[in-house]
């Protein structure tokens, strides 16, 4: 068991140090670079020479890398190229506004979406399950940006409930945020949904079907007991990992979904950093999301292994 | 505006995401209410005068994450300058010149120096009177080289900062290096707002100025507000307040508009399908800026074909600029015919060659390219840009020119396509006075020389225009000028197209054209 966890954790560390180098090697390879992104065309050839001096941009890429880690193990992520401000103060200011989105989202899509495929596992192939499968596969084909702007339509435009986008910037309160929060939320949710839905009932039906759930039945209990003390929770354990992955996509997830409500979180300043090049920034976003993937998963295996008594003991029997 | 030639770096993050989202909000939205069947955009804003009082709602997209109040900057928070700062000289509605803390301005004989007397009884917002010396400053804070302002181009050649002169509180008298009769029209750029004397470390944070408001709040990148500041000389403005929002992705901004959030879209021409939605919304409507900006198809004039005259000239007469309007403009705006100076501008001259896909023809065979194949650089950075390159395309098959028309990324369009592909699509905000228009971007060597070309004639007559202290001698030269840069230049400009402006349907006495904007009479109906 302990074994197992610290292999997981060294893996998750390859996986870190991996992608950062995957991402900087991406940034690398964008035409242009901040200097003559930030001066756009007032880029003449001596403003840009300047400004990349001034930004240490004349350094080998090697070499700006190694800074970087270096700095990054000591908890610098560096300044921002564009702003000036420091990456991890900035970063984290984003952060918190995408994690309240985030946090409403997995509560919202997870919950229904579990009750959902339940419902559409015991009522197999009547209509409860026609409708759901139906519905929520319609929602995972329709890309976020689509769902999103028919929801702001909906219900910002023609139903004035809901602000179509966010008017503050990155130090709004949550209590400013907070109106503005449920669109993107709803918008995310069903686009993730869909998976969580289709997972849950195919594992409800497989246990539905096993052996100890009709020794149960036969010992009299309620449909609503076997549901919940005997079939829920091996149904679920399946389904555990496809949660970890939604959450984890979240990540990227946000990206199209904060523009199109000019929301002031994370996928906003990702999408602007990299219209910059603003490679630190571009960096520690990076790694904050393979940190959230990394962590998702680690949590499910873990989880899995709490569910699960085989996965449990293995490691004390051999 | 990061910069004086388009409107809003921001706005094309995500160029895909953002108009497949606003084409599914339009086409979404012209399903519900029939308005494809009415393809008419309003041809004007709202008429009528506005309450007093009220506050005023735009939504701007940011010049960038390091935004600042600094006028002179090239990273200024444009929307903020004509709220908060005045200059010594503004340009009227009619492309001449007016007063504006300048009172009156002439110069000596030979146009070599230039006396500005000053407007008196002008206080700053923070109740210091407007003096010489804080003109003066003006132009020396845009000189200084750690400001690193994009008009310091433009002034620098003309301007010695150690030379100006302030014989009394309210005259200011600029020597030039070489006369320049023109020089007045420099300072109407909107870096050239005037800021308080010693304000350089201080200004970009404060925005005091002597405008019609004064600043609240102001975050880069993010909201921020001004209210009327009642002691204005010109009088207090007809709002309480503007709060200013940030939005980066154009269609939040359409979308916030038509929610009723915001009440005005700031440097967002609106695409064809989204003006139709917001006109045919019972919140907003589309008001227009004639001739807002000008479309060109830059050829560099270094890079082989292009190189010869006679196919940069057989590429203007081949295709027909009424056609490209109609196609790519759908009429909302007016053929350019090769003439960058718009048809508002005083100096405007309005001959030119006749479209002659034969003489184009005739042409091409002489410097031996008969059948001439090319490729045209295009984006989705702007939506006209496609558009007007496939009008083209189809407008110069006639003479016989195979256009290829090629599509690059967006985010990079203005790094690796502009002033180094030999032909593509761009475009300029109008606005500039016509000797700054020339000499920055078709005198030899200027910065933004997107065509490279270099004429020692048009360059003489250029400098003679601005010696000369006869006004109308000097637009004939002006008129010369523009004759050389239509019959031998390297830039093709199919139009002007008109500013398609997102407006709600209470604002009341908007008035934009160029680069002025009028803050103080502004309003809304009802809205106090």
């Amino acid at each position: 068991m302990l074994s197992f966890v610290a292999r997981r954790i060294a893996a998750a560390f390859g996986t870190l140090l991996l992608s950062s180098v995957l991402v900087f090697l991406a940034v690398q390879a964008l035409p242009g670079d901040v200097a003559t992104q930030v001066l756009g065309k007032d880029a003449t050839p001596d403003a840009v020479a300047a400004l990349r001096t001034q930004l240490g941009l004349d350094q080998p890429a090697w070499e700006r890398y190694f800074d970087w880690v270096r700095g990054a193990l000591h908890g610098d992520f560096g300044t921002s190229l564009v702003s000036g401000k420091a990456v991890g103060g900035e970063v984290s200011l984003y952060l918190g506004n995408s994690a309240l989105i985030a946090l409403i989202t997995v509560l919202f899509a997870v919950t229904g979406s579990i009750v959902l495929g339940i419902v559409a596992g015991l009522y197999r192939d009547r209509w409860p399950d026609h409708l759901i499968s139906t519905v929520s596969l319609v929602g995972m084909s329709v890309p976020e940006f689509v769902v999103a702007t028919v929801l702001v339509l909906c219900f910002s435009v023609a139903l004035p409930w809901f602000p179509a986008v966010v008017l503050y910037g990155p130090e709004a309160s949550v209590g400013q945020l907070l109106p503005a929060v449920w669109l993107p939320a709803l918008a995310l949710a069903i686009v993730m949904a869909a998976y969580i839905v289709r997972m849950t009932r195919t594992s409800v039906i497989d246990v539905m079907a096993g052996e100890y759930v009709t020794t149960a039945r036969l010992k009299g209990l309620s449909t609503w007991r076997v549901v919940t003390r005997h079939a829920l929770p091996s149904a679920l354990l399946p389904t555990l990992h496809v949660i970890a992955l939604n959450v984890a996509w979240l990540a990227g997830g946000v990206a199209v979904v904060e523009n199109v409500f000019n929301y002031p979180g994370i996928g906003k300043l990702m999408l602007s950093s990299v219209q910059n090049r603003d490679l630190p920034v571009i960096q520690a976003i990076a790694l904050v999301s393979a940190v959230v993937y990394v962590c998702c998963n680690l949590a499910a295996d873990l989880a899995a292994m709490a569910l699960n008594p085989k996965l449990r003991t293995r490691g004390r029997t051999r | 505006m990061s910069d004086i030639h388009h409107p809003a770096r921001r706005s094309v993050l995500a160029a895909g995401v953002a108009s497949a989202a606003s084409l599914g909000a339009s086409w979404l939205l012209t399903g519900c209410t029939g308005a494809a069947s009415a393809p008419v955009l309003p041809a004007a804003a709202q008429e009528g005068t506005p309450d007093r009082g009220g506050t005023l709602r735009i939504a701007r997209p940011p010049a960038s994450d390091a935004e600042t109040l600094d006028p002179a900057s090239a990273l200024s928070a444009y929307e903020y300058l004509g709220a908060l700062y005045n200059r010594l000289v503004r340009v009227a509605a009619d492309g001449t010149l007016a007063p504006d803390l300048a009172e009156s301005w002439e110069p000596d004989a030979k146009a070599s120096t230039w006396t500005f007397r000053l407007r008196k009884g002008v206080a700053f917002h923070d109740g210091r009177a407007f003096t010489s010396a804080d003109a003066a400053y003006t132009l020396r804070h845009i000189l200084d080289k750690a400001t690193a302002s994009p008009q310091a181009a433009v002034l620098a050649p003309l301007v010695d900062p150690a030379a100006l002169r302030t014989p009394d509180e309210h005259t200011l008298v600029v020597p030039l290096k070489t006369p320049n009769a023109e020089f007045p029209s420099l300072l109407t750029h909107y870096n050239c707002y005037v800021v308080p004397d010693g304000s350089a470390r201080s200004i970009g944070r404060t925005g005091i100025g002597t405008g019609p408001f004064k600043l609240e709040s102001f975050a880069p990148a993010g909201p921020g507000r001004v209210t009327a500041y009642t002691d204005h000389w010109a009088g207090r403005p007809v709002l309480d307040a503007i709060a200013f929002y940030s939005v980066a992705d154009m269609s939040a901004r359409s979308n916030a508009l038509l929610a009723g959030q915001v009440d005005l879209l700031s440097q967002t021409n609106l695409d064809f399908a989204t003006a139709r939605v917001v006109a045919a919304s019972d919140r907003a409507t589309v008001a227009r800026v004639k001739n807002a900006q000008w479309y060109v198809l830059p050829m560099l004039t270094t890079e082989k074909p292009f190189t010869d005259v006679r196919v940069r000239q057989a590429m203007k007469l081949a295709y027909d600029p009424e056609h490209v309007v109609k196609v790519a403009l759908q009429g909302a705006g007016a053929a350019g015919w090769d003439n960058p100076v718009p048809p508002s501008d005083p100096n405007h001259l309005s001959a030119h060659p006749a479209h002659d896909p034969e003489k184009a023809r005739y042409l091409l065979k002489q410097a031996g390219q008969e059948g001439l194949a090319v490729d045209l650089y295009t984006s989705s950075y702007d939506p006209i840009f496609t558009p007007m390159a496939l009008a083209y395309q189809d407008s110069a098959k006639r003479a016989g020119i195979r256009i290829r028309v090629k599509t690059a990324a967006a985010d990079s369009y203005y790094t690796q396509i502009w002033m180094k592909k030999p032909l593509m699509a761009t475009y300029w905000f109008t606005g500039r006075p016509v000797d700054q228009l020339f000499t920055q971007i078709f005198r030899s060597g200027s910065s933004y020389n997107e065509t490279a070309w270099s004429d020692k004639a048009f360059d003489a007559v250029l400098d003679r225009a601005r010696r000369e202290t006869d006004d109308t001698k000097r637009r004939e030269l002006y008129g010369e000028a523009q004759t050389l840069v239509i019959e031998k230049g390297g830039a093709m400009t199919p139009m002007f197209a008109d500013r398609l402006v997102g407006i709600s349907r209470k604002v009341r006495g908007y008035d934009e054209h160029g680069f002025e904007f009028d803050y103080r009479g502004i309003g809304l109906k009802g809205g106090a």
